[in-house]
């Protein structure tokens, strides 16, 4: 499990929760596949025949074909009948691949400079403690019925 | 793969305290403060979903397929997005060109059924001031419909910019740039069209109230 998470976190032994040492020796990061170091990153290379350390064309075509079906799977979801208490759960858990796939691949943040995922997860995590808070308090406090 | 070639497939170094570009960082910074302002408009509506005590109820009005074209439209905006960036930084101005313009084609369909939706709503009588779901789904959707005009008339401004070839490889980090918003507009409405469309459709009315007579 730890083996596996090491995997998924770093790549070529930069820690991807590391924080850069300082601007000359950060190559951010030095290698990248798509997803973290180890066998996909082999397998990356080997795909890409070593040639290319971004994502080109063909994955981003992947990618966008990967979404627009899990946007089906969710509009297939609403349709059926008996999820129950599933329903919501298996909803947000696809909105939220979604959301990862195109922060991490169209907007670059997983062959960026690692500094801009912290930035915007800070804001995450800020945003869903203000969004929990407001939840919260909003369910004990007496709301007017406003119309 | 050497490490030269390696690295030149990363942006330069650039000479500031963090060695990254002010003008991207600045647009990172700038979509954390909206992720904090979306979060909110949407933890308001959670907060008073399925409050209203007399309709249109989401129920009654939402339509799902047509908002799950419209979804699939943003998002296939995102994939010309990210191929117009590809094309611009490898030099290939008419098919950057080209994406871009797709970017803005989908970005005006996606509003024009926005457009369709509201002017549907309000025929059937949900206005921002009918209740309290027509106040907070207006604001909710009215704002981002207003970043993805922003992004239109800019993504079409870029478009005329690398037609006349002043938008190029060397300087593609405008692209980049406008291209970082873009997606952004696209994951907000990913999280809009799970929470009010989606998740929110079974909302009727109360107990002991019964349906809404549409218009």
């Amino acid at each position: 499990m730890a083996n596996l998470w090491q995997k998924l976190t770093q790549h070529d032994g930069n820690g991807w929760w590391n924080l850069p040492h300082g601007p000359s020796n950060e190559l951010n990061p030095p290698f990248e596949g798509p997803i973290g170091g180890a066998w996909f990153g082999n397998l990356w290379r080997t795909l890409t025949h070593g040639n290319v350390s971004h994502a080109g064309v063909g994955f981003y075509w992947l990618v966008g074909f990967v979404l627009a079906i899990i946007t089906l799977v969710e509009v297939w979801l609403f349709t059926v009948e008996g999820l129950g208490a599933w329903f919501i759960p298996l909803l947000l858990f696809l909105s939220l691949a979604k959301f990862v796939g195109v922060v991490a691949y169209f907007m670059h943040l997983r062959f960026d400079n690692r500094m801009f995922t912290y930035f915007f997860a800070s804001a995450m995590i800020i945003g869903i403690l203000i969004f929990s808070i407001l939840l919260v308090l909003m369910k004990h406090a007496s709301q007017p019925v406003l119309f | 793969m050497t490490q030269a070639a390696a690295t030149e497939h990363h942006e330069p170094v650039e000479n500031t305290s963090t060695g990254l570009n002010s003008r991207k960082l600045m647009m990172w910074a700038f979509l954390a403060s909206d992720v904090m302002f979306f979060g909110v408009f949407i933890a308001t509506y959670l907060v008073y979903r399925g409050k209203s005590l007399v309709g249109p109820y989401p129920s009654e009005i939402l339509d799902i397929p047509l908002t799950s074209v419209s979804t699939f439209v943003l998002l296939m905006s995102s994939l010309a997005m990210v191929l117009a960036l590809h094309y611009v930084k490898a030099g290939e101005k008419n098919k950057g060109t080209l994406w871009i313009l797709l970017v803005v084609v989908l970005g005006a369909i996606f509003m024009g059924f926005q457009f369709y939706e509201f002017r549907e709503f309000a025929h059937e009588g949900l206005t921002p001031r009918t209740n309290i779901f027509g106040t907070t789904f207006f604001i909710l959707t009215g704002i981002h419909g207003a970043h993805v005009t922003i992004g239109v008339i800019w993504m079409a401004f870029l478009a005329y910019g690398s037609h006349v070839g002043s938008l190029r490889s060397d300087n593609s980090l405008d692209l980049e740039i406008a291209g970082l918003y873009w997606h952004f507009v696209d994951i907000v409405w990913i999280v809009i069209f799970t929470v009010i469309y989606l998740i929110s459709f079974s909302d009727g009315p109360p107990a002991g109230v019964g349906p809404t007579i549409l218009h």
